[in-house]
């Protein structure tokens, strides 16, 4: 595999690999800071990898919709601690005798609903406070951002453990304290994106046209962040998944009958004598997964938004 | 630059204040009647309103928030409602577990990931910075939590050479304290050492290109040697920024690898606190935390700004 990263294109050092043919005559050419001519839109080995893993991850999450091997909180005491590749049970079953493919599987489901829900929800807050502090006087935007800046400095996991102790641990309350450690960081990266566009001459033009902030907002500046949105929403979809197998791994996260991989990891870690291979196949699947979505990420950014790789 | 002190002390000290409101309010306002849920169900009423008196939960939230904060600042954090502990002894007993995990976690890290992203900015477009790029790609996607239990699962189980957790106090075995503390840094450093030589990366990418690097080439540097003379000397101060963002981070890995390796640390005292409704002592250590990484990322800030005059005006 070829560089999978981001930060080739900033530098100008190198043209960043390309997996696809020849680029079509009609792509857009730029011309980086060494003066050397290179495409920008095209699919990268970052995209492609990206990509295979996290619609791997998202299948083996729709399926669990429909299927399942087995029920994964039923025990049987007859099946336990299964090797990988048994019958029926392909990757073998846990101390209890539960199928560890449909634990994965529901594991999966749970990743995507916390992580990608605390993702939206703190991209949707990050995009509105970011627009504020970009299109308002110095008042509001200073506000704005130091709030972020305090915001910062509360560590997410203490966050997510207060939260866990005032109204109880679960999905959503992981969902919670995801976006108000979000919100912060998208803040910031809207408010700049948004800014360079307020920039551009088109926003000039319609506001000497006698268009309304909110309309320019909506209608100018919303469309071409975009790109910074769905970027920044692919990374900290990945971010939120690492956070919440954390916080199911202390406890405080998702308990059973639901499953999370950070869950099935400390269930693991109690028979870590007994078995090893329980210990790995959930943190497996957070690595490729977080990969996926890391890869992605950065390729999406080299193509949907080429500005946004210099301002990051 | 005292404009700039100035204008930095002021943030600090509004954001003390306004973060220790959120904790305050956050911590109280969803508690429900604290005493008696202290006490359990079997607590006469009588008794309920003796310890909300005690420790002055009868009174209005202001009031209460005047009395812990005025505490803070005298350096009385409270006491546990159980054990009667102070929360300043609570917190000290677990510092020396704590302190030593994230301080050298943090090093080795910093000794990993500065020679590693310098090599693989060095390299890029080679196949051997690729694949140290990609390696550190792969790194930032693993749980900390999860590289604590394999290396458990190899070192303490398989080789038995290191426990798999628990803790030898300094008193009674140094060697003890060091060996058990040995795969909890590991774990911590290797995990943090992924994304810092990225950060490492782009920042040493960026001088490389700049006129000073070139300038030393042309009088006769080698190209390491004008990035080791000049470069990286520039490409610290990104880097030093980055480190401030990362105390946040560095107190949350410490929090889970403690869990990993059952270390009685700070993590420990506030997830069987918080388990526990001990909102004194939970809203005190979480405002301590809160104002330590302030701390660090103000003196950051005044580095910076000493360092790098452009700083001082802009901000």
């Amino acid at each position: 595999m070829t560089a999978p990263d981001p930060d080739i294109a900033r530098s100008g050092a190198v043209e960043s690999s390309s997996l696809e043919s020849k680029p079509a005559a009609s792509e857009p050419v730029v011309v980086d800071k060494t003066g050397r001519v290179r495409d920008r839109r095209h699919w990268n080995a970052s995209l492609v990898a990206g990509l295979i893993l996290t619609v791997g991850f998202l299948l083996l999450a729709a399926v669990s919709l429909f299927y399942l091997p087995a029920d994964p909180n039923l025990p049987a005491v007859r099946d336990r601690l299964l090797p990988f590749g048994s019958p029926g049970h392909l990757f073998g079953t846990d101390s209890l005798g539960r199928d560890v493919t449909a634990q994965l599987m529901l594991g999966a489901r749970t990743s995507i609903y916390v992580g990608a829900g605390g993702a939206l929800l703190g991209l949707i807050f990050g995009t509105i406070t970011g627009l504020a502090a970009a299109a308002s006087g110095k008042l509001t935007s200073e506000t704005i951002m130091r709030g972020a800046d305090i915001l910062l400095s509360i560590p997410g996991i203490v966050t997510a453990l207060v939260l866990a102790a005032t109204i109880g641990a679960g999905a959503e309350t992981t969902i919670i304290a995801l976006t108000i450690f979000f919100v912060p960081s998208f803040t910031r990266v809207i408010r700049a994106a948004a800014l360079r566009v307020l920039e551009e001459d088109f926003v000039t033009a319609a506001r000497l046209y006698g268009r309304r902030r909110l309309f320019i907002l909506a209608r100018h500046v919303l469309p071409n962040i975009a790109g910074v949105l769905i970027v920044q929403f692919t990374l900290y979809f990945a971010v939120g998944i690492l956070v919440e197998a954390g916080l199911s791994y202390l406890g405080v996260g998702v308990s059973r009958p639901s499953i999370s991989w950070g869950l099935m990891l400390s269930e693991a870690q109690q028979q870590v004598g007994i078995s090893s291979p329980l210990a790995v196949w959930p943190g497996m699947a957070i690595v490729m997964v977080v990969l996926g979505l890391n890869l992605l990420g950065d390729g999406l950014r080299d193509v949907l938004d080429p500005k946004l790789a210099k301002g990051r | 630059m005292a404009r700039f002190i100035l204008r930095r002390l002021t943030f600090f000290i509004g954001a003390l204040i306004v973060s220790s409101i959120l904790i305050f309010l956050m911590i109280r306002l969803a508690g429900g009647n604290v005493a008696a849920i202290v006490l359990g169900k079997d607590a006469s009423p009588t008794a309920i309103d003796a310890l909300a008196k005690e420790y002055g939960l009868d009174r209005s939230l202001p009031v209460q928030y005047l009395e812990w904060v005025g505490g803070m600042l005298t350096g009385d954090f409270g006491r546990s409602f159980r054990t009667k502990e102070s929360v300043a002894d609570l917190i000290t007993s677990r510092l020396p577990i704590s302190i030593p995990l994230s301080i050298a976690g943090l090093v080795l890290a910093l000794i990993i990931a500065i020679p590693v992203g310098t090599y693989a900015a060095r390299n890029t477009g080679k196949p051997s910075g690729t694949l140290v790029a990609l390696l550190s790609q792969i790194g930032i996607a693993v749980p900390v939590f999860w590289a604590g239990v394999l290396l458990s699962l190899f070192f303490g189980v398989k080789l038995g050479w290191l426990p798999t957790g628990g803790w030898t106090p300094w008193s009674s075995s140094v060697s003890g304290a060091i060996k058990s503390l040995v795969l909890p840094t590991l774990a911590l450093g290797l995990v943090m050492a992924a994304s810092l030589s990225r950060y490492t990366r782009t920042a040493v990418l960026d001088v490389m290109n700049e006129d000073y690097v070139r300038t030393a080439r042309a009088a006769g540097r080698t190209k390491t040697g004008a990035l080791l003379s000049v470069g990286l000397r520039n490409a610290a101060l990104p880097i030093v920024t980055v480190l401030g963002l990362q105390v946040a981070e560095l107190i949350g890995g410490t929090v889970i690898i403690e869990t990993v390796f059952s270390l009685p640390g700070l993590s420990r005292m506030i997830l069987s606190n918080v388990a526990a409704r001990e909102v004194i002592v939970v809203q005190s250590t979480v405002m301590l935390i809160v104002a330590f990484v302030m701390v660090v990322n103000l003196v950051v800030d005044l580095l910076y700004g000493l360092l790098d005059p452009r700083v001082r005006v802009a901000r």
